[in-house]
Order: C-alpha cells, then structure tokens, then sequence
C-alpha cells in the first residue's frame, strides 16, 4: 500500500507518544464493548437505583456509590482515549456533568423548593437594587484608582531595580517580600485600625486604595522585573554604544520591549486586585460587598449576597476573558 | 578633515588592565590607531580581544591604564561619556538591532535623540546610509524579517548615522552564515577606502589582507606581536602566533 510522507509523520509520532497496549485494551475500546456497557449503564440507572431522597441505608449509599464508579469508569474510557474524535468527548463530558448534577439533585436530601426561595428571593430585592450599583460604582473607583497606582508603583520599583545598586536592591526586595507576604485583610486592617496611633489616619476609601496599591505594586513591580529581565543584554549595550543616556535607553529600548511581556501578567494581577476590593467591607468601605451585607441583615435574606457574586461575575469575567485576549495578541506581536 | 595631517594618532591605549573578579583578562596593553587607519585584533578565543574592543568606549570599564582619544582622556570621571560614544560607531556580533522598531527607525534613532537632528533629516541621512549598504529598499522592514548579514549590514548604518570618528566592529561576521559574510566584508571594505579609522576583531584573513594595515596579535591578555598583515600571516615570529596562525588556515 503506498504512503504519504504525512500519514507516514503522524505515524511516527504517535507511535512515539502511545505506550503499547495490554491485550485486555483492545476488548475494552471494541465498539461493541462500549455500546453494551452504555445501555446496561442506563437500565442501572432506570431501575436499580434507590428511591429519591438522601439514602439511609447501606445497602442504598453502596448502590449509588457502585453506580457513579461504574459511570466514571465508562466515561474515562472515552475521555482518557487520545484517539476519540473532540465531538465524542465533549458529548461524553456534558453528559457526565449531567448525570453527576442529576444524582447530586435526587440524592443530596436537600429542599431545593425552600433553598431558591432563599437564595433568589428577587422580589425582596426589589427597591434596593441601586445600594447594590451604587457599591458596585464604589468598587469601580477604587479598584481603577489602585490599577492606575499601583502600575506607577510596580513601573518605578521595576525600573529602579534594573539600575543594579545593591543598596537599592536590598530595600526594594524587602517592599516587595514584606508586602507580597501580607495577606491584603490584614494590611488594610492594619493601616485603618492601627496607624491611627502613630497619628496616620486614612478614611477608609483612602486606607482600602493604600492597601491595594501598595500592596498589588509589588507585585506589578515583579511583573515588570521579568520584563526587563527578558530584554537581552545586547540591546542595551547597542543603545548606549550609540550615545543614549540611561533614561532614554530605559524609555526608547527597554520599556517598548518589556511592556508586551508585562501587560498578560500585569493583566492579571489587575483583575485578582478588583477582586480584592471585597476587603474593603473589613474597613467599612461602602462598597459592593458591604453594601451586600448591609442589605443581607436589613431583609434577612441571603439573597443580597448571591445579587453580589453575580454582579461580580458580570463584571470580573469579561476582564479575564481581555486579560486572556490581550496575552494572545502580545504572543502574536513578538 | 582633511586639512589635518594624516597621520595623526587617534587612539592611544597605555598599559591597560582588566579583570574580571579573579581573572586577569588584559595585562598591560599598550598600543596607537593613527587616523584612517585600519587594525585588525587577533587571538584565541580567551586572549581578550573583544574586551579590549569593549575597553575602548568602556562598555567595560578598566581597571587601570590611560585610554586617549584624539587627545582625550576618556577614563577620567569628568567627561561626558553619552557623548564621547556619539563618536565612536560599534557593530557586535549579535547585530543587536531594536527588534520593536524598522530598520530606518532604528537608523534614526541615535542622531534624533543624541544629535537632536531634525527628524527629516535624519530621514535623509538614514536612506542615503540604508543606500550605501544595499538596504534602501528594506527600511521599513523589521529585523526580524532579514536576513543576517543584511542585520548586520543595518546595524553598520546604524553606527555610521551617528557620523563617528572611529568604528569598533565585535567579530561582526562570526554569527553569520558563510554566505553572508561576504555582502558585510564588502561594506567594511567600502569604508576602509573611505578613511574611516576602524578596529575590528576578527579572524577574516581574506578581510584582514585586503583592508587591513595592520594587525594586533593577542593573546593570554598580552599584545604578544603586531605587524602588517603580510608581516604577521606570512613571517610570524612569536610562537603563540605561529601556532594560531596554523590553526586557522
């Protein structure tokens, strides 16, 4: 039989990666095999299984447990097979994911009728929407005052650091290790609660962008470090054979080449920061969190609070799907 | 210049020494480029070639000797070193172009920014050199998109931009296919005719024969001979140099 040169490199290189098979494999991935195993799988789960409701007796839990191992190991037949087409796995995913929700549905014993009442009681909400946006604008700002300081904070730590001085070096590595070690509730606690006696007082809108600007400048700074660090020595020497001062050679060479490797990591440290804001309720700010909480005492309902995670959802998700966006178009530029 | 006497002395290098922690890598070099002329640096790899090269617009500082440049003092703390490099042109072996810019921007980077020269002027002055090395039609490509000895001949405009005094070539054609190398010999060779004063590391015999007048044998950090090409590849007396010199041809 004649063979492409093509059907001859995926062979090669398949059979590089693949690991031979034992005998009892090649039953096991027998079209037939899976097919039968399919439809006892589903006369199991039609008549064998136990009565909804959380099960009591042993012979019950051991009935479900025997059921989702046998559901786990047909799917991993499928899922864990390289050779299955992409249209079969994700077919066999979402019916796993269905299937797993279904048992968790009928078996976990809970009042679903009860629990949405609870939790997505909208009509309680009703009237207070506009504490909640009104949060949400508090959150905004103070999450788009410490991008903006703590990138200039993370720039000058980064380029100061690029000058080599160990003296320099010593105590900005210690900002950034004091700083990055400091879980954020604490610091924002901290310099709300604490700095007050030393005669520093920030509101607490002020203490929550301290916190988070200075904080999250650490880490921009280690983001713009490996920046430059990725810039090869050759270019600067270029740039001051030819004449450049050091802050040119930093503004026309360096910072150009560092700030796409910067901007996907920078992106998302920016993005784990919004969320950070949430804090901010330790210190009283007025923002989304707080405001959730305000309204979760004042109706006693949780239903504030999921209003909360979905408004930060709508907001937070297309930023990380930018964030990913923006690390693709950087890898496109280099 | 030309109503200046040619052979004027436009470096002069007094028992330089460089190490680097433990290792003494120049041990005492001393040696004169008149103007126009052309020196050739050899020696094994480790003999410090490139970092006397590097020395001489202190890329690596030394740690003791004189360096002079047209009667300079470029070692001392009181002068201005941005602008001592203005005129002296260095071409590494890496090419080290700006990836981030085109070749005519990376051109007119140096005589906007240090010079302060008009941009269209420095537009002008980048094609005609972009012209001079074959490369006119390249200007608004990126580096990436050449080819190495056309890198390289970019990165020569680029230090001849800057009107220099004097050119550094770093073994400009050892990261170069064989192919290539010639396009770049032909550019050096094109401003050796011109009178410009150039040192170049490299081990280009062909090069060195043609363009050179004369070359510094170097090795173990020592000036261990000099002479004409013809001098050194033909009539070597030092053993070290004879030993090289069978190697390489």
């Amino acid at each position: 039989m004649p063979m492409t040169t093509a059907t001859t490199a995926k062979a090669n290189t398949s059979a590089k990666f693949m690991r031979s098979h034992p005998a009892w494999m090649h039953w096991v991935r027998h079209p037939y095999f899976l097919r039968g195993t399919l439809v006892a799988l589903i006369l199991y789960a039609l008549f064998l299984l136990p009565a909804p409701g959380a099960p009591a007796a042993l012979a019950d839990k051991l009935n479900l447990g025997v059921f989702t191992v046998l559901v786990l190991a047909w799917s991993a037949l499928i899922l864990a097979d390289g050779d299955r087409p992409d249209w079969l796995q994700s077919i066999v995913a979402f019916g796993l994911v269905g299937v797993m929700g279904w048992l968790f549905y009928r078996y976990s014993g809970a009042h679903w009728d009860k629990l949405a009442a609870a939790f997505f009681d909208w009509g309680r909400l009703s009237g207070s929407w506009w504490l909640l946006l009104d949060g949400l604008k508090v959150t905004l700002l103070i999450g788009l005052i410490s991008t903006f300081l703590s990138v200039l904070i993370g720039a000058a730590v980064g380029i100061l650091r690029t000058l080599g001085s160990p003296t320099l070096n010593l105590f900005l590595t210690a900002y950034i290790d004091i700083f990055r070690s400091i879980p954020m509730a604490v610091l924002m606690v901290v310099i709300f609660f604490a700095l007050p006696y030393m005669g520093i007082s920030f509101g607490s809108i002020a203490t929550t962008v301290v916190a988070l600007s200075i904080g999250y400048g650490a880490y921009a700074s280690e983001s713009f470090r490996a920046g430059f660090e990725a810039i090869h020595y050759g270019q600067i020497e270029a740039a001051r054979a030819l004449g450049l001062s050091r802050w040119q050679c930093m503004r026309m060479i360096m910072l150009p080449q560092a700030i796409p490797v910067v901007i996907p990591s920078l992106t998302g440290i920016l993005v784990s920061m919004l969320k950070d804001t949430a804090v901010a309720s330790l210190v009283a700010s007025p923002e989304l969190l707080k405001r959730a909480r305000e309204l979760y005492t004042s109706k006693a309902s949780p239903t504030p609070l999921v209003a909360s995670a979905l408004i930060y959802l709508v907001v937070i998700i297309p930023l990380t799907r930018l964030a990913n966006l923006l690390e693709h178009r950087m890898k496109k530029v280099r | 210049m030309s109503d200046q006497t040619s052979p004027e002395i436009m470096i002069e290098v007094v028992d330089l020494h460089k190490r680097f922690k433990d290792l003494h890598v120049l041990k005492g070099i001393s040696t004169t480029v008149k103007r126009s002329e052309v020196v050739a640096v050899m020696g094994p790899s480790g003999s410090g070639k490139s970092t006397f090269l590097r020395c001489l617009n202190r890329l690596e500082e030394p740690n003791s000797g004189h360096i002079y440049i047209e009667g300079v003092d470029i070692l001392s703390p009181y002068i201005d070193i941005n602008k001592l490099r203005t005129e002296m042109g260095m071409v590494f072996q890496s090419f080290n172009l700006f990836p981030h810019m085109t070749c005519i921007q990376n051109v007119m980077l140096a005589p906007m920014h240090v010079r302060k020269i008009s941009r269209d002027e420095a537009y002008e002055r980048g094609i005609k050199l972009l012209e001079k090395v074959g490369l006119a039609h390249k200007a608004d490509a990126y580096p990436e998109q050449l080819s190495g000895g056309q890198q390289q001949r970019v990165a020569i405009a680029r230090a001849l931009a800057m009107q220099p005094q004097i050119m550094f070539f770093d073994e400009p054609t050892s990261a170069l296919d064989p192919e290539m190398i010639g396009e770049v010999l032909d550019v050096m060779s094109t401003l050796a005719r011109e009178g410009m004063t150039m040192v170049v590391v490299s081990h280009e015999m062909g090069f060195i024969r043609k363009a050179a007048d004369r070359v510094l044998f170097l090795a173990d950090g020592l000036l261990v001979e000099e002479g004409s090409p013809e001098e050194i590849f033909n009539n070597p007396q030092h053993a070290r140099t004879k030993d090289f010199l069978s190697k390489i041809l």
